[in-house]
């Protein structure tokens, strides 16, 4: 009896010990507010919006601040992999193996760009106007109706020319100086010189990472996304800023007016005047049923309550 | 020798290495080899099974490198915005608001030195009234428009004469990305698509000019820019590789729209 009792408390400790190690461990979906059946898609629109809130620059009173993003990064970093997701969901936290590939810095900024942290576009090198930026790139991203009404994630790879230290000096802020010279007693001479100042010198370097741009659900043709600090470098300032502009196609069957959409229905003239009934294939593959059953006009509209776009 | 060759090639390297696998323990059995010293047993024990821990050990690093995105990432997609390098001068396509002084005074196309200018950016697009989907990798010998990112002018060539080497004049054309028919121009390369790390040539659709620089500099106002020109000829200076850029990566699709054609 007393070895059945051994085995029972060895068991209950066994039990205990493994519902504490699967507690132990951080609850990711709950971290990005996601069900455990969300697409990637979810998951990164859920990052994008939650890294914007919690970053440490934007919650400067918070002392957890630090803690909540690097949180946010992990849960980011296993869900969005599917291995690392399998493992996660039968094994929690503990059971995913080393080998924490990016740094949250690098996720952050696959998002926003190199300088991402700035918000609000307010860059802190427009407080001194003087120092040098390089040029703007920007993109028109063609994007269709149905990625507009649900949304969407484009990746895109940008390989871009890096300023990196290289040995030896350069000349840089070169400029025109006046020179005095005295030739003689009371007689000088006033010259034009190129002055230099001596920097470290510079390379440019050709870097690639990958970027995630969110087309988000109801976004208006022209807008512009920004990724911070991705455009072309300066050699003697800060890079320019990579921006996507949003260019909706023109749609075979839908038009968008304001947050309405708007379609043709061709009918037959005895559907005109006695009824119909029909199915529409919505954007995002649900049939719309719409019917009729008094005569109509050539114009008539039927407006669905929520056949428009989600805003 | 084939499981090597599908490593230096990259293709697809995995299902090759397998079917090299295969296609080589079948003939393994005809080979014997002698070790002096050692019996017959022994050897053909030793030699299989450095045999299979060589193969097993190629074969995991293959097969852990190529996932199935590795084939995606490096194809010159549509949409994409690209820096293009001539390689035999080693100098970027650029195109400014200046414009030829003669010939046919059209704004005006150079090659550049500089790897960090912004106007050497060119986007790559269909051709006019074609589909070019989002992300889809272009195809050798698909017809596709080059657009300057910057002012928004097409790459473009006519039988002018150029100003350096009375070659064919090389210009950027049209509004807001809409020109005309000879906007449009060829992808030469090998294989089924643009690979990013391929020497590729552009080859015009109507003139059936080859783009190309021969080295002739410009003096002021773009003092040591090249010229660039079209040529009929293919030659070491026509060949074009795509360098810095925005590399759009093909996406999951929501449904699309093709089968509401049939109801409507």
């Amino acid at each position: 009896m007393a070895v059945k009792g051994m085995n029972l408390c060895s068991v209950c400790c066994l039990v205990l010990y493994f519902v504490a190690a699967v507690l132990a461990g951080r609850d990711f979906y709950k971290i990005l507010g996601v069900s455990k059946s969300a697409t990637v898609k979810d998951i990164k629109k859920a990052y994008r919006k939650l890294a914007l809130q919690l970053h440490p620059d934007r919650n400067p009173d918070d002392p957890t601040a630090a803690d909540k993003f690097a949180d946010l990064g992990a849960a980011y970093e296993v869900l969005s992999d599917d291995d690392k997701r399998k493992q996660y969901d039968a094994y929690g936290e503990d059971g995913l193996k080393e080998g924490h590939q990016g740094s949250h810095s690098d996720i952050f900024s696959s998002f926003f760009g190199d300088f991402g942290f700035m918000f609000g576009g307010n860059r802190q090198g427009q407080q001194d106007k003087n120092i040098p930026r390089g040029n703007d790139i920007v993109l028109d991203l063609e994007v269709t109706l149905e990625e507009v009404y649900s949304g969407n994630f484009v990746e895109v790879v940008r390989n871009k020319p890096v300023a990196k230290e290289a040995p030896g000096k350069r000349k840089c802020n070169c400029r025109q100086e006046m020179r005095t010279t005295q030739l003689g007693p009371g007689r000088f001479q006033m010259t034009q010189e190129v002055v230099c100042d001596e920097c470290p010198n510079i390379k440019l370097v050709n870097e690639e990472r990958t970027l995630e741009v969110e087309i988000e659900q109801g976004v208006r043709d022209e807008m512009e996304y920004p990724f911070i600090g991705e455009g072309e470098p300066h050699i003697d300032g800060e890079p320019g800023d990579l921006r996507f502009r949003i260019k909706v196609l023109k749609h075979p069957v839908f038009e968008r007016r304001g947050d309405d959409l708007y379609t043709n229905v061709t009918i037959s003239l005895i559907e005109a005047l006695v009824g119909f009934e029909m199915d529409i294939l919505h954007l995002d593959g649900h049939k719309v049923h719409i019917e009729r059953d008094k005569p109509g006009y050539q114009a008539w509209c039927s407006t669905m309550e929520e056949g428009g776009r989600p805003t | 020798v084939l499981s090597f060759t599908s490593v230096f090639k990259d293709l697809s390297s995995c299902d090759w290495f397998i079917a090299a696998l295969t296609f080589e323990s079948a003939l393994s059995s005809h080979y014997i080899l002698l070790v002096p010293g050692i019996s017959i047993d022994k050897t053909m024990g030793l030699i299989h099974g450095l045999e299979v821990f060589v193969k097993s050990f190629l074969l995991f690093l293959l097969c852990s490198k190529s996932d199935g995105r590795e084939s995606e990432s490096n194809y010159v997609t549509c949409g994409s915005l690209v820096k293009l390098l001539n390689t035999r001068h080693q100098v970027r396509l650029h195109s400014h608001d200046v414009k030829y002084g003669s010939g046919s005074g059209q704004q005006s196309v150079t090659g550049v030195e500089s790897a960090d200018d912004a106007n050497s950016y060119w986007r790559i697009r269909g051709k006019p009234n074609g589909t070019c989907q989002r992300g889809a990798p272009i195809q050798c010998g698909q017809a596709i428009r080059i657009t300057h990112m910057t002012t928004g002018r097409n790459l473009h060539t006519h039988h002018f004469s150029s100003p350096l080497s009375n070659n064919q004049e090389v210009s950027a054309f049209g509004e807001n990305g809409e020109g005309d028919d000879l906007d449009v121009w060829k992808v030469q390369c090998d294989g089924s698509a643009w690979e990013r790390d391929d020497e590729v040539r552009f080859k015009h659709v109507g003139t059936n000019a080859f783009l190309s620089v021969t080295g002739e500099q410009y003096g002021h106002p773009i003092r040591g820019q090249r010229e660039v020109h079209g040529m009929s000829a293919p030659s070491q200076n026509n060949y074009w590789k795509a360098m810095e850029g925005v590399f759009i990566q093909p996406s999951q699709e929501p449904p699309r729209h093709d089968e509401l054609h049939d109801e409507f």
